[in-house]
């Protein structure tokens, strides 16, 4: 390690007393030297010590070394002993040799190690950069990129800044720059920072870092022009000004990236709205006029021949009329519950409700539906009361039975069975129609599957139905599986919640 | 079979509504008054009261729970509530202000009816208070605490026979949970719907009463119970 680092100036010191240490091991070496080596050359034993110090520290300490090496060797070892004098001329050129050497080596060695010291700095400062543009590219959005460029300013060689601040633009704002940035990230002191003062700067535009009094103003400059400020505090000399200046250029790219990124994924949401949308709107209009073209058809049949048509036609047509306007009221309902799960402001009205009176208000409601099918309940005693919103799960289980009976053929049986398993209520509905192959048994729930496939042929409606269901079922934490049915034909709704206050058993009648 | 001289008010915005219903009342022959308004409705129950009111709750110039308190302050003439689907806090709000049934928007003419004459029998019924109902199946006499399900004797306990000849007095209209709790259970016990469901349950059962399809009581989904008559 090198001795001449260190802030202290006692550690300043150390190199001298390390070139004192090593003079003195020398003289004493010096001493012994003739019994173990007689031909050796005393002089070239100062000397080594001369360069070991020399190659450890830096010029001062060597100088010295070689000064007090000459004198320590003059006053033991020539001629007059234990004097300072000198008899001999080779003594003298000694002693030249002595500084020369010295003065050489130390040169040498202090400016090797400082060419080390700063070949090590910038390979730290290196792997710094490497580090924080790395994180720079895994950055996934602003956020990550801002919590980067502190770190790495926080770290800027040299003294870091004593308060960091940085202000950046609202994303997504139309037309940019309106409003002023904002504050979004703040470090080291809390040294008052107007914000008048970042108006001032901001205002200016300048590309150029701006100094105002303590602070230094980087821009985060973007191809599409400014988008936030860093403001160092007492970064005032020019080498880690431009330091700064190059990491907040980076991060203004990075954050250009990331803020392209949300603003594409932003237009992506947008457009499957709009297609979401646009088939919700066809597929909305179509239903709706299903029913109305029978019901129009049949009210203008009667009014133009009534009279002309026999008793029973008459009555068969006014039936298309009722059965298809309660239809598109069974319709229109969908329409406002998926608004409302849509919104978010379905509020669950919880109640003790008991599931054979939810089944038999749905199967009431579907009278004209399930005519000519055959429908069979199950429901097994151990099924407890539940605590749910009761016409919310009676509108799941209309629109389950009402997908069941559209494609049951005629004279077709839907099973109903409920049963408690564990902490849940499973109620499985069965039909006798066509199955849903695999493929589709899940994307049958999604809104946007079933309305965009508009399966016409087939009359399955709007298919908001079944995604309605399980928003229903989902906001009381159950959940609806579509499952083949038995023996490889039909279909088996799954559909099970959770008995919440389930260990709350009612008491029997007449407790209280 | 009705009384012919039976009038009705129906307080209605839609034209197209208040003339089905009254050409549906004046063939069943009953007298139909009309009124657009709240107002209206309510100065034509001052001038000429008629035997029942059918009143919208959606109307252009008075809130319907205005309407029913306005016209309880003094009357206690039946009022059957036209209600929109959506809400069930709106027709239990209804009639918890004092109204006597409702029907929901869209309705059949045949649903209408049906309230209508449960209504006016029950008026026709306070006028010559009986202890003794009979209906199809069932029989039920309120002073002997005596129930018979198809001419056989059924033995209720209290609180279910308490819950039967409420339903029973009622007639078909409409009891909200909080009512049914409020007179079986007393004061207090409002929230307790799951004693009401166990009792509905042990009663239908006792009565021989299938809940896939009840004879007797039906469940008015989020609201409460009726008497099917």
């Amino acid at each position: 390690m090198p001795l001449v680092s260190g802030r202290h100036p006692l550690r300043r010191l150390v190199p001298y007393l390390f070139a004192l240490v090593v003079v003195a091991i020398t003289v004493a070496s010096a001493f012994l030297l003739p019994w173990l080596f007689p031909h050796a050359s005393r002089s070239l034993l100062f000397l080594t010590g001369v360069l070991v110090v020399a190659a450890r520290s830096s010029l001062g300490p060597s100088l010295l070394a070689s000064f007090l090496s000459f004198l320590a060797f003059n006053y033991f070892f020539t001629e007059p002993v234990h004097t300072f004098k000198v008899a001999d001329d080779g003594d003298v050129t000694t002693l030249a040799f002595f500084l020369l050497v010295s003065a050489i080596s130390g040169n040498l060695a202090s400016r090797m190690r400082q060419e080390m010291a700063e070949r090590r700095a910038s390979l730290e400062r290196l792997s710094q950069l490497y580090a924080f543009s790395r994180r720079l590219a895994s950055a996934v959005g602003a956020d990550e990129v801002l919590d980067a460029l502190t770190d790495q300013l926080a770290l800027l060689p040299g003294s870091p800044p004593g308060a960091i601040r940085i202000f950046l633009l609202a994303t997504g704002e139309v037309p940019p720059g309106i409003s002023p940035p904002r504050e979004v990230r703040r470090r080291g002191d809390e040294r008052a920072l107007a914000p008048a003062e970042v108006q001032a700067v901001w205002k200016r535009r300048s590309p150029e870092p701006v100094h105002l009094g303590l602070w230094l103003f980087l821009p985060l400059s973007t191809d599409r022009g400014a988008i936030g400020l860093v403001a160092l505090a007492d970064i005032q000399d020019a080498e880690r000004r431009e330091s700064a200046r190059n990491l907040c250029d980076q991060a203004a790219v990075a954050l250009d990236r990331t803020r392209l990124v949300t603003d594409l994924a932003g237009a992506r949401l947008a457009a499957e709205t709009e297609q979401l949308r646009a088939a919700l709107l066809s597929s909305v209009s179509h239903d709706l006029r299903t029913p109305l073209a029978a019901i129009i058809g049949s009210a203008t049949s009667l009014l133009e021949y009534g009279e002309a048509f026999s008793a029973a036609d008459r009555r068969d047509l006014l039936t298309t009329v009722a059965n298809e306007a309660q239809h598109l009221d069974r319709h229109i309902q969908n329409l406002l519950d998926m608004t409302r799960l849509g919104q978010g402001t379905l509020q669950l009205k919880r109640d003790w409700v008991d599931l054979r009176d939810l089944i038999a208000g749905a199967l009431a409601r579907l009278t004209e539906v399930l005519a000519g099918l055959a429908v069979e309940v199950r429901i097994s005693p151990e099924v407890p009361l539940l605590w749910v919103h009761g016409t919310l799960i009676e509108q799941a289980l209309v629109n389950l039975l009402d997908n069941a009976a559209k494609f049951s053929p005629a004279g077709g049986r839907i099973a109903i069975q409920a049963e408690r398993d564990g902490q849940e209520v499973v109620i499985d509905l069965r039909d006798q129609g066509p199955g849903i192959p695999e493929a589709e048994r899940e994307r049958i729930f999604d809104m946007f599957y079933s309305v965009s496939r508009g399966d016409r042929a087939n009359r399955t409606g709007s298919g908001l139905g079944l995604a309605i269901c399980r928003g229903m079922i989902a906001a009381h934490g159950g959940q609806i599986l579509a499952l083949p049915g038995e023996a490889g034909w039909g279909t088996c709704m799954r559909l099970s919640l959770p008995l919440v206050n389930a260990e709350i058993t009612p008491p029997p009648e007449g407790t209280p | 079979m009705t009384t012919p001289a039976e009038t009705l008010l129906i307080v209605e915005d839609e034209a197209q509504i208040r003339k089905f219903v009254r050409i549906s009342l004046e063939a069943q022959g009953y007298q139909v008054l009309e009124a657009r308004l709240g107002e209206e409705g309510l100065a034509t129950c001052l001038a000429s009261p008629p035997h029942l009111v059918i009143l919208d709750l959606g109307l252009p110039d008075l809130d319907g729970m205005d309407f029913i308190r306005r016209l309880r302050a003094w009357s206690t003439l039946p009022i059957l509530v036209l209600s929109v689907r959506a809400s069930e806090t709106e027709k239990i709000q209804a009639l918890d202000a004092g109204a006597n049934d409702y029907v929901t928007k869209p309705f059949g003419i045949g649903e209408l009816m049906a309230r209508i004459r449960v209504l006016l029998r029950k008026e026709e019924r306070r006028a010559t208070p009986s202890a003794q109902f009979s209906f199809p199946g069932l029989r039920v006499d309120l002073a002997r605490r005596e129930v018979e399900v198809d001419g056989t004797a059924v033995s209720l306990s209290r609180k279910e026979f308490a819950l039967l000849s409420l339903l029973v007095a009622s007639q078909g209209q409409v009891l909200t949970h909080d009512r049914i709790l409020r007179e079986v259970w007393g004061a207090g016990h409002q929230e307790d719907t799951h004693y009401l469901r166990v009792l509905v349950g042990n009663l239908r059962q006792k009565l021989g009463d299938d809940p896939m399809r009840p004879r007797f009581i039906l469940t008015v989904q989020g609201v409460g119970y009726r008497l099917a008559v």
